[in-house]
């Protein structure tokens, strides 16, 4: 423990930087791209060049997003060292630096006073998110999802869509489980666009009192984009039928030259 | 004697009373528990001029006679820093805590309470050692040779001034501290370098590194508030600022500080003198 | 050298100047102030502080012009040797004061700005917004806090002074440390010195409102004087022209306010009641500057303040109230903005705006000319003292030394607006060089048997238990309270001793007071608690400042003549014949009486003149029937 301590002292300047550093990049800038990938779930469906449905359009475009990524030589490497590592590490260091801290938004009810709150709220919900999203979508604990759909990389639409209802059809567990994704969606962008202004504080890039602000419309702005994209993915997923969205990437995956093996078998 | 007593041009209510309760405790340690007074306030009353009834007249609202409360206070026009208690819940100067304001009609309450971040040393008065102590850690001084003659100090632009003087109308009054989120209670003075040092101080260590001799120690200051307790521990949840009975621009001079400390640390991770 | 300590007593200018020096002499001192010595009331000063300096030296300013100013603005009572000493000091104090950071406000191009005072024609007032006096206290703190942080400064925070511990009588007297209390344990102990500076300011809540802290009860000078330590010109108290009457203190409006361009004035017409910027130039009376008209508003206080107070007293304040307006509402927002650290005062607590509405002020005791009687030793030619003389600003009592507010020796009659900060520091300074060559060429006082120091403790500790637990049947009538007893002594105080005495007023006030010692003499606490018990530092305060309102009423008494803030309707003309003297009380602790004497005022450089600003007679007279004001 005392080394830990020692650790802890020695290096703390340098400690609180990567803090700052690593929940903007590479984890907010991952955050950015992973919810606008997921939300072509949305946006494909308004391109028209692809498809003849909405549902058609998005589902592909989703699929080709997926594909692009699971491309990426070595992805595992990359997962663990530029993802998972960091957000374990932001997570951990976050947890004991947030215990050092004693909100007060009852005597001090300030805008800014509610966001160092929620930052602190939103980032222990986030951490407990991260943690089933990547259990359940990346390492197959099925146990946890409701119906015990496993996603599959190539059926990315369906399988999730699945997860959020619960199986093909609506379940009330499926339900909580889009609930529960949509408020933390909306937390993980809460944080990282707060913390986004934050940091630029943090690390002196704003100092006057107008900088701050101006660049907290930034940041807001940012927030709100991302905001969108957060819900689009959600709702998108929600609503589209898995069913259909299945037959979609089969076409997909045949018109790629076939991937149909690995179709999930159909739930009785 | 006193006929024609200078009246302001405010309109204000005549004589009224209001009930005051008082936050007491016997001492480090002691329990805590609260007493009420009915006080007769004249209009322009603050909160001293209502303690100092008091203390005249120790007797509860409930009739009973009691020890005439214990608070600090020093200058009465907001410029000592001594007065701060939390007020209504809120951390402010009672010298400048008018009555009319905080309890506007007959029979109001107002609830007294001391600062939670520092040990009480009774009722309304704690033991604020630790601010000044963390004034020590930044070192919050010019490191002049000495008090005799040697011509005058470096010219400054006006500009530059008006930034100084701002900064050094602190008056360590503890408002930021007791407001801040990450400042809290750390009885244990031997915990007191690595414990958060507070607005106050990262904003006086901005005062001194700007002044042409006080930025001798500028090297020093920022590996005070580069370690445990620095300027990192800030949250950002900007109280400090809104507290502020002086508007110190507290939030820009963390902002300052983490900039200086941002280049002070890649200089020092590049082996670079300062 | 190792085992000398000294001891400063009081955390204010003065005091914390006398640390910086007498450490850099290479002695530790123990510093003791009853509140954490960056709450001083030092920094309640707002204006700035006096020197000649290049920009008005060429102008035809000096700093023997500064020096006659004060002898003049004194009304001559002042010993002229270290009034010549502190001004031509002076320039250094600022350039140190620059030197340590102090934020003094700039010209354009960078130099330090100046603004005009009362008692001046010329610029010669270095200043920081109008805060003057918390920016320069701050300075000294924070060289303090890094003695502190050297491990050369003990501080003793929250310890009150209780009393010196003399040893030897007469001549022979000297001061060996002191005893002292701490506020939260409320042990009392002694600490042993070779030397013990009193820098414990004035003595403002013996008129209970003032523009004084809460500290400055003077009770430290008190405890002296009680101790054979005499006490000089305490008749002469400060009354402030412009200040804000309030319910718990008299708030300062700044004479920087006046020094900026403000403007004091009241309705010609008695009873105008029109809003204050409805009446045209034409219709306000500004009566400083129809007197004075060389000076304007910018007369000395004393002048300044009696004006203000004949107005009222003629039916002609404001609302036929004590009141007149202090009107900033002309000037550009630049200048205002100067004014910021008062402005914001006088907004946060009357809810006016100054910048769109005239201040209505009234005049509040504010300085104390007098206090614990010094020594001075000139040099040959009376031009200045003996730079590191032992004997600079010691007390009668070997060892012990009064700078700052607490002592008699820079402002005579009167004082002139920003001189206070400059006579603080200059003793911290000149005269703490003083008290380190005292502790050189004096023995240690390692001599000095224990059994002193333990009597003296002894003696402190049995008062104490003597006011907690109060006569037999004392305490049974409420209004034996020591607030209450202390607010009818300010009252009292305020009423017949400030702007206006008269003999049969300062009789009935001593009346007053002897009624007040007799209740005090039936006190018993309701708190007996030894734990940070205030009401017991405060009852004992109490009872020094009814020893000082005594003195002050008897030397007021005494002195038959009108000359600076001392003006006796019934003598109103100075007499320099049988006055130009410094008055000094000595306590005789046995028979408990004031014993009153009188020293002759070194005028060696300046002879005295006629003191009248170059006044004319208003021709503007009210006719109103005169009536009696009091200050509030």
């Amino acid at each position: 423990m005392t080394t830990n301590e020692s650790f802890m002292q020695r290096n703390y300047f340098l400690l609180r930087r990567l803090h700052s550093l690593t929940g903007v990049m590479p984890i907010g800038v991952f955050l950015l791209f992973h919810l606008t990938t997921n939300a072509s779930i949305v946006w494909g469906m308004l391109d028209s060049r692809e498809g003849a449905t909405a549902l058609e359009r998005g589902v592909r475009t989703f699929q080709a997003e997926v594909d692009f990524i699971h491309s990426t030589p070595f992805l595992l490497l990359v997962e663990v060292f530029g993802l998972w590592l960091p957000i374990a590490f932001h997570s951990l260091l976050g947890v004991y630096y947030a215990r050092t801290g004693r909100p007060n938004t009852g005597a001090y009810p300030y805008q800014a006073n509610w966001r160092y709150t929620l930052q602190r709220t939103s980032g222990y919900i986030g951490i407990l998110f991260i943690f089933y999203h990547v259990a359940t979508l990346r390492w197959g604990w099925t146990w946890m999802v409701p119906g015990g759909v496993e996603w599959k990389h190539n059926f990315a639409a369906s399988t999730m869509a699945q997860i959020l209802r619960g199986g093909d059809e609506w379940t009330a567990a499926g339900a909580a489980v889009s609930a529960a994704y949509f408020v933390c969606v909306s937390m993980l962008v809460f944080h990282f666009a707060n913390g986004l202004w934050t940091s630029a504080i943090t690390w002196g890039l704003t100092i006057s009192a107008r900088a701050q602000k101006q660049w907290g419309y930034v940041c807001a702005g940012v927030g709100a984009a991302l905001m969108l994209a957060g819900w689009a993915s959600v709702l998108g997923f929600a609503t589209i039928d898995p069913v259909k969205a299945r037959e979609i990437e089969l076409r997909h995956a045949a018109g790629k030259g076939g991937a149909a093996e690995v179709l999930p078998a159909p739930k009785p | 004697m006193n006929n024609g007593t200078p009246t302001a041009s405010k309109p204000r209510s005549a004589a009224r009373s209001i009930t005051v309760r008082i936050k007491r405790c016997d001492g480090p340690g002691k329990p805590a528990r609260f007493e009420s007074f009915k006080v007769p306030v004249e209009p322009g009353a603050n909160i001293i001029s209502v303690l100092q009834w008091i203390a005249a007249h120790p007797t509860t609202d409930g009739g009973q006679r009691t020890t005439p409360p214990v608070w600090d206070s020093g200058c009465l026009e907001e410029v000592c820093g001594a007065c701060t208690m939390v007020i209504n819940g809120k951390v402010r100067q009672s010298c400048s805590a008018l009555i009319d304001d905080l309890a506007p009609a007959e029979g109001d309450t107002i609830t007294l309470e001391p600062m939670t971040k520092f040990p009480v040393m009774r009722d309304l008065m704690v033991d604020r050692s630790r601010l000044f102590h963390n004034l020590r850690r930044v070192k919050a001084w010019v490191p002049i040779d000495g008090t005799y003659n040697q011509g005058s100090g470096p010219r400054e632009s006006p500009e530059k001034q008006e930034v100084r003087y701002t900064l050094s109308t602190c008056m360590s009054c503890g408002c930021c501290l007791e407001a801040c989120p990450q400042f809290t209670p750390e009885p244990d003075p031997a915990a007191w370098n690595t414990s958060f040092i507070g607005a106050h101080a990262i904003s006086q260590a901005r005062l001194f590194n700007l002044h042409d001799t006080g930025k001798e120690l500028a090297t020093q200051r920022l590996d005070a508030l580069s370690g445990p307790g620095g300027v990192s521990d800030c949250g950002n949840a900007q109280n400090c600022v809104k507290v502020c009975p002086k508007k110190i621009p507290l939030t820009e001079s963390i902002a300052a500080m983490g900039r200086a400390v941002t280049l002070h640390g890649v200089k020092r991770f590049f082996g670079v003198k300062d | 050298m190792a085992d000398k300590r000294v001891i400063v007593v009081g955390g204010g200018l003065a005091g914390l100047a006398a640390t910086v020096r007498i450490t850099e002499s290479g002695l530790p001192v123990d510093l003791f102030s009853v509140v954490p010595v960056k709450r001083s009331h030092s920094v309640c000063a707002q204006g700035g502080i006096n020197a000649c300096n290049e920009v008005a030296r060429q102008q035809g300013y000096s700093e023997y012009e500064h020096f006659d100013e004060t002898i003049y603005g004194g009304d001559f009572l002042a010993d002229q040797p270290p009034v010549f000493e502190m001004t031509h000091f002076a320039p250094k104090i600022i350039d140190l004061l620059d030197r340590m950071g102090v934020p003094f406000n700039r010209t354009p191009e960078g130099f330090r700005d100046l603004r005009l005072f009362g008692g001046s024609l010329y610029k010669r007032t270095h200043f920081a917004g109008a805060t003057t006096g918390q920016q320069l206290l701050y300075a000294l703190d924070e060289q303090v806090r890094r003695r502190e942080d050297e491990g050369r400064v003990t501080k003793y925070e929250h310890w009150e002074f209780l009393r010196p511990i003399i040893e030897g009588q007469g001549d022979q007297a000297r001061c060996v440390g002191i005893v002292a209390q701490d506020l939260r344990t409320m042990q009392i102990r002694a600490f042993r010195a070779e030397a013990v500076v009193m820098a414990t300011g004035g003595c403002g809540l013996v008129f209970g409102k003032s523009t004084n802290s809460i500290v400055c009860t003077g009770a430290a000078a008190a405890r002296c004087y009680r101790h054979g330590v005499w006490y000089a010109n305490g008749e002469f108290i400060q009354v402030h022209p412009t200040a804000i009457p309030g319910a718990d203190k008299c708030r300062l409006m700044s004479e920087s306010a006046r020094g900026e361009g403000g403007r004091v004035w009241v309705p010609r017409r008695q009873s105008d009641t029109r809003h204050p910027n409805d009446i045209p130039a034409g219709e306000r009376w500004y009566f400083l500057e129809e007197k004075y008209p060389k000076y304007g508003n910018l007369v000395p206080r004393d002048i300044a303040t009696r004006e203000i107070f004949k107005v009222c007293m003629d039916g002609m304040g404001v609302g036929g109230g004590n009141q007149v307006y202090l009107d900033l509402t002309h000037l550009p927002a630049s200048t205002l903005h100067k004014l910021d650290g008062i402005l914001e005062i006088y907004s946060k607590f009357v809810g006016d705006d100054p910048h769109k509405v005239p201040m209505k002020i009234f005049p509040a005791v504010h300085y104390s000319m007098g206090g614990l009687w010094t020594r001075h030793v000139p040099k040959a030619d009376h031009r200045g003292l003996e730079p590191g003389n032992p004997g600079q600003m010691m007390t009668n009592i070997g060892g012990l030394y009064a700078f700052g507010e607490v002592n008699f020796a820079y402002h005579g009659a009167n004082r002139l607006g920003a001189n206070a900060l400059l006579s603080c520091i200059f003793d911290g300074l000149f005269c703490g060089q003083s008290v380190a060559n005292f502790v050189r060429d004096n023995a240690p006082t390692g001599a000095t048997p224990q059994a002193l120091l333990d009597a003296a403790v002894a003696d402190e500790s049995a008062r104490q238990d003597r006011l907690i637990r109060g006569p037999e049947g004392g305490g049974s009538d409420p209004n034996d309270n020591a607030y209450l007893i202390a607010r009818e002594m300010g009252e009292e105080m305020t009423a017949a001793s400030t702007v206006v005495k008269t003999a049969a007023r300062l009789q009935q006030a001593l009346t007053k007071i002897a009624a007040l010692k007799a209740r005090y003499a039936r006190l018993r606490l309701d708190d007996t608690a030894m734990w940070t018990n205030q009401s017991l530092a405060f009852a004992r305060a109490t009872g020094d400042m009814l020893l000082l309102a005594e003195s002050i009423l008897l030397t007021g008494l005494a002195r038959k003549e009108s000359r600076g803030s001392h003006y006796r309707e019934d003598f109103p003309d100075r007499n320099d014949a049988d006055f130009l003297r410094t008055s000094v009380s000595k306590f005789d602790a046995a028979g408990g009486t004031h014993q009153l004497s009188y020293q002759e005022v070194d005028t060696a450089l300046v002879k005295p003149r006629v003191r009248n600003y170059g006044k004319v007679e208003s021709t503007a007279k009210s006719a109103a029937p005169a009536r009696q004001p009091a200050l509030t």
